[in-house]
C-alpha cells in the first residue's frame, strides 16, 4: 500500500502503518488477525467490531449499586452457614451416601433460567431453537429446526447446530461455584428424543487461557417414539475436545470442579427437533471401574 | 519418565536443601531454596494433564514471589546493616519481609491459600514431597531468624495458621486439600513455640513430617484421593484401614499417639511463657481439626459403606511388594508417645 514519507518520519505514524498492515482485512487473503482475535473476544462474522470506550459499557445506578451489595452479602452469609452445615451446603453424610444426586430437573418456569439455548442465528444461519415446559410443568422440551444453509458473510463455511447448556452458577461476589462430581462416576439422564444424535460437553474449570475451549463431549442416541429413554454414561466415556475439534493428547475428566453441561444438535440433517429432559442426574455404579476409556498413545516411545 | 530423570530431580531437590542447610550467607541459601523450586517442577508436571500443569504454574509463581521477597529483604538488610549473614538479620523491615516471604513459602496463613489448590493438582507421591521435603529449608532460615522477629507477629502467623486451616478443612472431601490445610495448622504449632523453643519446633516439624508420610503413603496403597474411595477401601486391605484411623487421629492429637506430642509439649510451653489466651485460641482450633480427622476415621472404617460384593475382602490383589517405609512411619507416628521424655531433653540440647 502506498505510504507518505511524512508518515514514515513519525513514530506514531509507523505504529500506525503496522496497525493497519496488521488489523485491515486485505481483500487477496482473509483476515487472520483482528483486535478481538489478538484479545480473544468472539466477534461475529460480518459484524462491525464494538468500538465502546470500556466505561461506556457500564450502566451506572445507585439503586442497582445497592441491590447488588444486598445481594452478594446474602449470598455471602448463606456461604457461612451453610459451611457449618457440610460440603456443598449438605450434611457430609448425605454426601457419602447418597448414590444417585438429581442436579438439575425442571419443575417450574423458574427452572428454564439456568439454561441458555442457542443455535447458529447467532452467527447469520437460520436454525431455530427454543425451550420451553413440557406437559405438566415436569419436562422441559428443547424444539426448533435445523438449518445448514450457511450465512453468506464471506466467512463462515459450515452451518446447523443448536444447543442447550446450563449457565454458570455464581456464589457471592461473581465467583464462579464449581460442581464437585467426585463421588459420582456416571451421568444419568432420562429423556425421550426423535431419533437424531445428540453431544453432551461438560466443561470442567480450567486455569490458562488455551484450555478455555475445552471440552468433554460424548455421543447421545436417542430412540425416538413416545417412550422415555433412561441413559447412564460413565465419565470415563468422555473425550477432550477444543473448538470442535478432538485432541490427540487425551486424558480423564477430573469432576471435582465442574462449571456446566450442555447438549448440542449437529447432525447436518436439515428440518425440526426435539428433545425431551425429565432430568440430569449423577449416579455412582460400583461395578464400573473403568478410570479411562481411550488409549493414550505414547508420543516418544522408548527404543528398546 | 526415564529413571536418569527421577534420579536428577531428586538429586537436585535434596541438593537444594542441604545448601540450604549449610549456609550462613542469605545468597547460597536463596540459591538452595530456587533449586529445590525448580527441581520440584517437573516432577508436579510430569502426568500430562491441565490440573497438573496448573498446579506446577500456580506452585511456580508463588515460590518464585516468595523467593524475590525474601531476596528483596536480604539486600536491604544487606544494605542497611552492612551483613549479608543470616543469623545477623536485624533491620525490622528486612525482618517482616523475609518472615513474610517464608511464610508464603511455607503455606503459612494468611499465605496459605494457594497449597490447596496446588495439592489437588498433584499425584500423592509429590504432594507427599511437597508437604514434607519442601518445608524443611524454609523452616531453617525460619528457625535461624526467629529470634530477632517480633514474638507477636509469629504468635499471630501461627494462631491464624492454626485456625484458619481448621475453617478450611472443615468441609473438604477431597483428602490431598485436607492434607494441605493439615500442613499449614501444623506449622502453625510449630512457628508459635519458634521463639521460645526452636528445638521444640523442629521436633513438632519432624513428628509432622513422620505422621504425614504415614497418611500419604497409606493413602497412595490405597489410591485413595476422596473420602468417598476412602470409605469403600476397607476391602482391599483392612489393616491397612486400622492403622488409617490411628494416622488420622494422630494427625488430629489424640493421645496416646505421637500426635499428642506435639499438643502437650506446646502447651505447655506456652503455659510456661504465660501465654495463656493464644494457647486457649490454639487448642480451640485444633479441636476444628480434630473434629474433621475423626470424622474422616469415622467414615473410614467405623461405618461400613455400600459395596457391589457380598465378600468382605477382594480375593485378588495387586502384586505389590510393601515397602518398608510405610510400617516405619506408621509406628513412629503410632507408638513414640512414651519416647517423649527422650526427645523433650534432645531438644533442650538444642536450645
Amino acid at each position: 500500500m502506498a505510504v507518505s514519507r511524512v508518515t514514515l518520519q513519525t513514530p506514531a505514524g509507523v505504529c500506525g502503518l503496522f496497525r493497519r498492515q496488521l488489523l485491515q482485512p486485505s481483500l487477496s487473503h482473509p483476515t487472520i488477525l483482528s483486535t478481538r482475535s489478538i484479545y480473544g473476544e468472539y466477534k461475529r462474522p460480518g459484524q462491525p467490531p464494538d468500538k465502546r470506550w470500556p466505561w461506556e459499557k457500564i450502566r451506572f445506578d445507585f439503586s442497582k449499586g445497592v441491590e447488588g451489595i444486598q445481594k452478594h452479602f446474602g449470598l455471602l452469609k448463606d456461604e457461612f452457614v451453610g459451611r457449618l452445615r457440610g460440603p456443598e451446603g449438605r450434611p457430609l453424610l448425605d454426601h457419602m451416601l447418597e448414590q444417585t444426586l438429581v442436579q438439575w430437573e425442571f419443575r417450574g418456569p423458574e427452572s428454564l433460567d439456568q439454561w441458555v439455548v442457542s443455535s447458529d442465528k447467532e452467527i447469520g444461519g437460520q436454525s431455530e431453537a427454543y425451550l420451553k415446559l413440557g406437559k405438566n410443568n415436569t419436562t422441559c422440551m428443547l424444539y426448533g429446526t435445523l438449518c445448514s444453509v450457511p450465512p453468506r458473510d464471506g466467512e463462515t463455511r459450515y452451518s446447523g447446530y443448536c444447543t442447550l447448556r446450563s449457565k454458570q452458577t455464581l456464589l457471592s461476589f461473581d465467583r464462579k461455584r464449581h460442581f464437585d462430581w467426585s463421588t459420582f462416576n456416571t451421568l444419568y439422564i432420562r429423556f425421550r428424543g426423535d431419533g437424531r444424535p445428540w453431544m453432551i460437553n461438560i466443561s470442567a474449570e480450567m486455569y490458562f487461557s488455551h484450555n478455555k475451549n475445552d471440552i468433554y463431549s460424548y455421543f447421545l442416541y436417542t430412540r425416538g417414539g413416545p417412550y422415555w429413554q433412561e441413559v447412564k454414561i460413565p465419565f470415563s466415556k468422555f473425550f477432550l475436545s477444543s473448538r470442535g475439534r478432538i485432541q490427540d493428547d487425551q486424558h480423564c475428566l477430573w469432576l471435582d470442579k465442574v462449571n456446566n453441561i450442555g447438549f448440542t444438535l449437529g447432525d447436518k440433517a436439515d428440518g425440526p427437533f426435539q428433545l425431551e429432559i425429565d432430568f440430569i442426574a449423577l449416579c455412582i455404579d460400583r461395578a464400573h471401574t473403568e478410570e479411562f476409556a481411550y488409549e493414550k498413545f505414547k508420543r516418544n516411545p522408548e527404543v528398546p | 519418565m526415564p529413571a536418569i530423570l527421577y534420579f536428577m530431580f531428586y538429586a537436585s531437590l535434596g541438593l537444594g536443601t542441604s545448601l540450604t542447610f549449610l549456609s550462613s550467607h542469605w545468597l547460597t541459601a536463596w540459591m538452595g531454596l530456587e533449586l529445590t523450586t525448580l527441581a520440584i517442577l517437573p516432577l508436579m508436571a510430569q502426568h500430562h494433564h491441565p490440573r497438573a500443569s496448573e498446579a506446577t504454574t500456580k506452585y511456580l509463581l508463588v515460590q518464585a514471589s516468595a523467593t524475590g521477597m525474601l531476596l528483596f529483604a536480604t539486600i536491604l538488610n544487606g544494605w542497611v546493616e552492612m551483613s549479608w549473614s543470616i543469623n545477623e538479620m536485624k533491620n525490622p523491615y528486612a525482618l517482616t519481609l523475609a518472615m513474610s516471604a517464608l511464610a508464603l513459602k511455607l503455606g503459612l496463613a494468611p499465605f496459605h491459600l494457594w497449597l490447596p489448590e496446588v495439592m489437588q493438582g498433584l499425584d500423592l507421591l509429590t504432594g507427599l514431597i511437597l508437604s514434607t521435603w519442601q518445608k524443611l529449608a524454609p523452616f531453617a532460615l525460619l528457625m535461624q531468624i526467629s529470634q530477632a522477629m517480633p514474638p507477636t507477629l509469629l504468635t499471630i502467623l501461627g494462631l491464624s495458621s492454626a485456625t484458619l486451616a481448621a475453617w478450611g478443612g472443615l468441609n473438604q472431601t477431597q483428602l490431598r486439600k485436607i492434607m494441605a490445610y493439615s500442613s499449614t495448622a501444623h506449622l502453625g504449632w510449630s512457628v508459635i513455640i519458634l521463639q521460645f523453643s526452636p528445638g521444640l519446633a523442629l521436633m513438632a516439624l519432624g513428628i509432622y513430617i513422620m505422621m504425614t508420610m504415614a497418611a500419604f503413603l497409606t493413602m497412595k496403597d490405597m489410591s485413595s484421593t476422596k473420602i468417598s474411595t476412602f470409605s469403600t477401601s476397607w476391602s482391599k486391605s483392612p489393616e491397612k484401614m486400622v492403622a488409617m484411623i490411628l494416622i488420622l487421629l494422630s494427625l488430629g492429637g489424640l493421645p496416646p499417639m505421637t500426635g499428642f506430642t506435639i499438643k502437650w509439649l506446646v502447651l505447655e510451653e506456652l503455659t510456661k511463657q504465660d501465654m495463656y489466651t493464644p494457647a486457649t485460641l490454639i487448642v480451640m482450633a485444633a479441636l476444628i481439626s480434630l473434629y474433621f480427622y475423626a470424622r474422616l476415621s469415622y467414615f473410614t472404617i467405623i461405618s461400613l459403606f455400600p459395596g457391589t460384593t457380598s465378600i468382605k475382602t477382594y480375593w485378588r490383589q495387586k502384586n505389590i511388594k510393601d515397602k518398608l517405609i510405610l510400617p516405619i512411619a506408621t509406628t513412629a507416628t503410632l507408638f513414640l508417645l512414651p519416647l517423649m521424655p527422650l526427645t523433650l531433653a534432645l531438644t533442650y540440647f538444642y536450645n
